[in-house]
């Protein structure tokens, strides 16, 4: 799978069977790599109607995953660990996927959405079995793993690199932070605790009121996994699938229970809860916040609100409040 | 590209989503809207269950289910589940019965903590189907009937008819050791019992002061907040209050992010909290 040219300044992860689909140079696609190791419809189970018997479907072909950006790999570091050891459960229909994928990560410019700098994603190696960065008309290679060393070997046109190539894949990385101008007003560390006592901030409450509760913002997010589990039954009732697909917080009927009440019942709600889990609950959890810094969100948002807008208003807020 | 998909029977670390299959032995309507079944794993192996803790029910076809368990640990071979009728799968389950399959992934979830009880007067506050799981937790005082002090249970419904289990609570109330009181929301003919919601049933409960009280809470979400502000007008301490909090839930294993209150998920966290924890927690109750 990699990065392809879907319209004229949109790109897209797509599988290919001819390397000159591949695009070398693009800002971020619409969705993220997340689904290569996680399908939007993603088959779980496979049953039997007659025999009453289940057994899983795990997809472990090999496969490449190319021109993965580093604020990206970081996303797949997150859900490694959501999908892995968090809560000592872990997924094997994720993990399946992950450990046949071979990772060739990416160096990338940013765009005024971006903002890996904030969140501590810009220099993400770990994941990636090689890494490039653009040096002059070639790349600068990065073997990381095994995985990467033997994929290596396969390009006899690589050789070692001189002192001037490392120091111009440095500077091209030095570049990419200066040119990342789009700023999150805080440290990650400090964030849950200057969130928490705004959780009754009128700033979600005006956000609320420009969202259309679309979810887009989780659906195209490379670090959210909250899914729905559903069957589907083929025609002749003998046999079917249990699925998962992506699920979203921002949906109105995401916490109803059987009964009909709703947990999150108003839009506010749904709304603060998206960055409370990314920047209170999963970043205290995890120790790194669930957002990667790709923009992907508030460039997709169909009613133009910026996830690091929204949260540097509660921040200032939060500021103001403490100097008071 | 070809995807090919490999299957792996019978491997427990693939099998996270897979339900273990057992059978419907007995299935029994206790009101127009609830039914109790027995099921028998593989082998009568036990379920092993803690009072509290549930199991994802699983239909083929029609998807699965949360349902706490009803009957007490003590019981060997088979397990009881209460289910009303809501919606798709529950429907499909109460129109199956004894010889029936149905799956099972379970049991999960933390459960009530019997072991905070144990010493203590057991104030267990019960609404409409809260009488469910809650069955598990007196069954296992009354069987280890020494072992816990007095017994309270404040039992609401919204009809007679709706009462459930009303052989074992007869049973219960036998024992002057416990105090079992059951409200009904409106009058209804030929009902001489009390009748209010069931934070009315408080007045008629007295607290020995001298000793450690602990409260267990399962009802309807509505409940929750002015059963708290009576248990908090009792004087019971936040970490004495025991409350079994239902959400919307899809894997069961802390993953799918439906079940989630503020940083806690049910399903792993709980479904049993703390009045400590509920406080902490503004989507709680």
């Amino acid at each position: 799978m990699a990065p392809v040219r879907r319209g004229k300044t949109s790109f897209d992860f797509q599988w290919i069977d001819d390397p000159s689909q591949v695009v070398f140079e693009y800002v971020r696609t619409v969705m993220p790599p997340k689904k290569a190791i996680w399908p939007v419809h993603d088959t779980m189970l496979e049953f039997d109607l007659k025999k009453q018997q289940a057994s899983p479907v795990l997809d472990e072909t090999p496969f490449v995953l190319f021109g993965i950006h580093a604020c990206d790999l970081k996303g797949i570091n997150q859900l490694d660990w959501a999908m892995g050891q968090r809560h000592g459960v872990p997924d094997p229909h994720y993990l399946a996927r992950r450990k046949a994928a071979t990772i060739v990560g990416m160096e990338s410019m940013p765009d005024e959405y971006c903002f890996c700098t904030s969140v501590g994603s810009c220099e993400t190696r770990e994941g990636a079995d090689l890494f490039l960065t653009p040096v002059e008309s070639s790349y600068f290679v990065e073997v990381l793993s095994v995985k990467g060393e033997a994929l290596a070997k396969q390009a006899p046109e690589l050789r070692e690199a001189t002192g001037d190539e490392v120091a111009a894949a440095k500077a091209f990385i030095e570049k990419k932070k200066r040119s990342t101008t789009l700023k999150i007003n805080g440290e990650m560390g400090e964030l849950p605790d200057l969130l928490e006592p705004r959780y009754q901030t009128e700033v979600f409450e005006s956000t609320a009121q420009r969202c259309y509760g679309c979810g887009t913002c989780t659906n195209v997010c490379p670090t959210c996994f909250c899914f729905d589990v559903d069957d589907q039954v083929d025609l002749l009732l003998q046999s079917g699938t249990r699925g998962r697909t992506y699920d979203s917080c921002q949906f109105q009927d995401f916490a109803i229970v059987a009964g009909g009440h709703n947990f999150r019942g108003e839009r506010t709600d749904r709304v603060r809860h998206r960055w409370f889990r990314k920047f209170v609950y999963l970043l205290r959890e995890h120790g790194t916040p669930f957002c990667i810094g790709c923009g992907r969100c508030s460039k997709s948002c169909t009613a133009g609100i910026s996830l690091v807008d929204v949260l540097n208003s509660v921040l200032d807020e939060a500021r103001k409040e403490v100097v008071r | 590209m070809t995807v090919v998909q490999r299957r792996f029977p019978d491997q427990k670390e693939e099998a996270l989503f897979v339900p273990e299959m057992a059978r419907i032995t007995r299935a029994e309507n206790l009101t127009a809207t609830d039914k109790l079944f027995e099921i028998e794993l593989p082998g009568k192996r036990d379920l092993g269950h803690k009072p509290g803790q549930f199991v994802q029910v699983s239909i083929f076809g029609f998807g699965e289910a949360p349902v706490s368990i009803s009957s007490s640990p003590a019981r060997k071979g088979s397990f009881e589940l209460c289910v009303r009728r809501m919606g798709g799968l529950t429907s499909k389950l109460h129109a199956m019965g004894a010889g029936d399959t149905v799956g099972i992934r379970g049991p999960l979830g933390n459960g009530f903590p019997m072991e905070d009880f144990e010493g203590a007067d057991c104030l267990i506050v019960s609404g409409g189907i809260g009488m469910a799981p809650l069955r598990s937790v007196v069954d296992t005082i009354v069987a280890n009937r020494d072992r816990f002090g007095r017994m309270m249970l404040l039992y609401g419904n919204r009809t007679p008819a709706d009462i459930l289990f009303p052989d074992d609570l007869k049973k219960w109330a036998a024992d002057d050791r416990n105090q079992v009181l059951v409200a009904i929301d409106r009058p209804a003919e030929g009902w001489t019992g009390h009748v209010g919601v069931v934070t009315t049933l408080f007045q008629h409960i007295k607290l020995d002061t001298s000793r450690r009280t602990v409260a267990a809470v399962v009802g309807p979400p509505v409940m929750y907040r002015f059963v708290y502000a009576e248990l908090t007008a009792l004087h019971l301490p936040h970490d004495h209050i025991y409350l079994s909090l239902e959400r919307r839930m899809k894997c069961g294993v802390g993953k799918c992010g439906n079940c989630q209150i503020n940083g806690k998920y049910v399903c792993i966290d709980g479904p049993v909290f703390t009045g400590a924890e509920v406080q902490q927690f503004q989507e709680s109750i």
